[in-house]
């Protein structure tokens, strides 16, 4: 999966599940400040980016240290690039 | 605009007769519950009368001010999916509070830290059942929440958390969205206007004004059930923004 498709898809989560404009989801954006969402909206987040991406996320200590939608694609990136080294 | 001196004499008036209002209607409504909680010794029915006793005092409390101040209570709504409902109210005023008085139904509100310090008020809150959002945990409080729905209590949020300084809304916490998806309960927006200078934040001077209080369509389980409590969320902060804008404008 490319970084742009990450990228696409986490945003598509964002507007189709959080009703967040587009013109909001910009890389910078920090989840919490800049899109309002809570330390319980994230399970939500977690649960819609998990069927999004058919891929499990674990309450890991890299999952609590996102703050922006760029650590976010980042985070994604690497989870997608593990199962596909572990598929392959 | 009103002179400096009738404001000091309107707030002399309103104060004086909150103070002797409270202090002979407060024993009496307590007399009455003690009575026939004596009378009738059920827990629930205690607790309601309790509601019903907050209720009361803050009729009498609003009715105070007037002619200063007047309270317009516009309900048009038929055809309301049935109650308890999650009411969801903004907040500009200590009064805010007060107000919910006017409402017909069974109600416990949702307040932060300071209401169960006012003296004998803070009594009656823990009495009748009001939760404070931030002494519990969220499991708990999403517990104790759902028993009062499911016992017929409508529960009245004030998700801005505080009052606002201006007249824009605040964004909302979560909480009583999450609640909503989890007991499938209505969602009834509870737009007040008007009562941001009665009294304003950061001062007791009331000053006259007209408060209205228009109780808005509630909102079905069936037309947000596949919404995330964020985007609910919004959903009703979007149509309370709309409705203020139309009632200020």
């Amino acid at each position: 999966m490319t970084e742009q498709e990450v990228i696409d898809k986490t945003n598509k989560v964002f507007e189709e599940s959080f009703e967040i404009e587009k013109e909001r989801l910009v890389p910078e954006a920090n989840i919490f400040v800049d899109l309002g969402l809570d330390s319980l909206d994230i399970v939500d987040l977690i649960v819609a980016l998990q069927s999004s991406f058919g891929v499990k996320i674990r309450n890991e200590e890299k999952v609590r240290d996102i703050r922006t939608l760029q650590d976010l694609y980042q985070f994604i990136s690497s989870i997608k690039n593990d199962d596909g080294v572990k598929n392959g | 605009m009103i002179s400096r001196f009738n404001l000091y004499l309107l707030n002399l008036y309103f104060y004086t007769l909150f103070v002797l209002l409270s202090a002979t209607v407060i024993p009496i409504l307590t007399v009455y519950v003690v009575c026939l909680g004596l009378l009738i010794p059920s827990r629930r029915r205690t607790m309601k009368r309790f509601r019903r006793a907050i209720s009361w005092y803050g009729r009498v409390i609003i009715a105070c001010p007037y002619p200063f101040i007047k309270l317009r209570y516009e309900n048009a709504v038929k055809n309301d999916p049935e109650g308890p409902y999650i009411i969801i109210c903004n907040h500009r005023s200590a009064s805010d509070a007060y107000l919910m008085g006017i409402l017909p139904h069974e109600l416990v509100q949702i307040v932060n830290i300071w209401p169960f310090r006012i003296p004998v008020l803070g009594i009656y809150a823990k009495l009748a059942g009001y939760l404070n959002i931030r002494m519990i945990p969220t499991e708990e409080f999403m517990q104790s929440a759902s028993e009062l729905l499911k016992d017929g209590v409508s529960i009245i949020f004030f998700p801005e958390g505080t009052r606002s300084t201006t007249n824009k809304m605040g964004s909302f916490h979560g909480s009583a969205f999450r609640l909503a998806l989890e007991t499938k309960a209505a969602i009834v927006p509870l737009c007040i206007s008007g009562s941001e200078n009665i009294p304003p934040k950061g001062s007791p001077l009331l000053r006259p004004g007209i408060i209205t209080i228009r109780r808005m369509p509630a909102i079905a389980w069936s037309e947000y059930k596949d919404l995330t409590a964020f985007a609910l969320k919004n959903r009703v902060w979007k149509i309370m923004d709309h409705e203020l804008s139309v009632m200020e404008s």
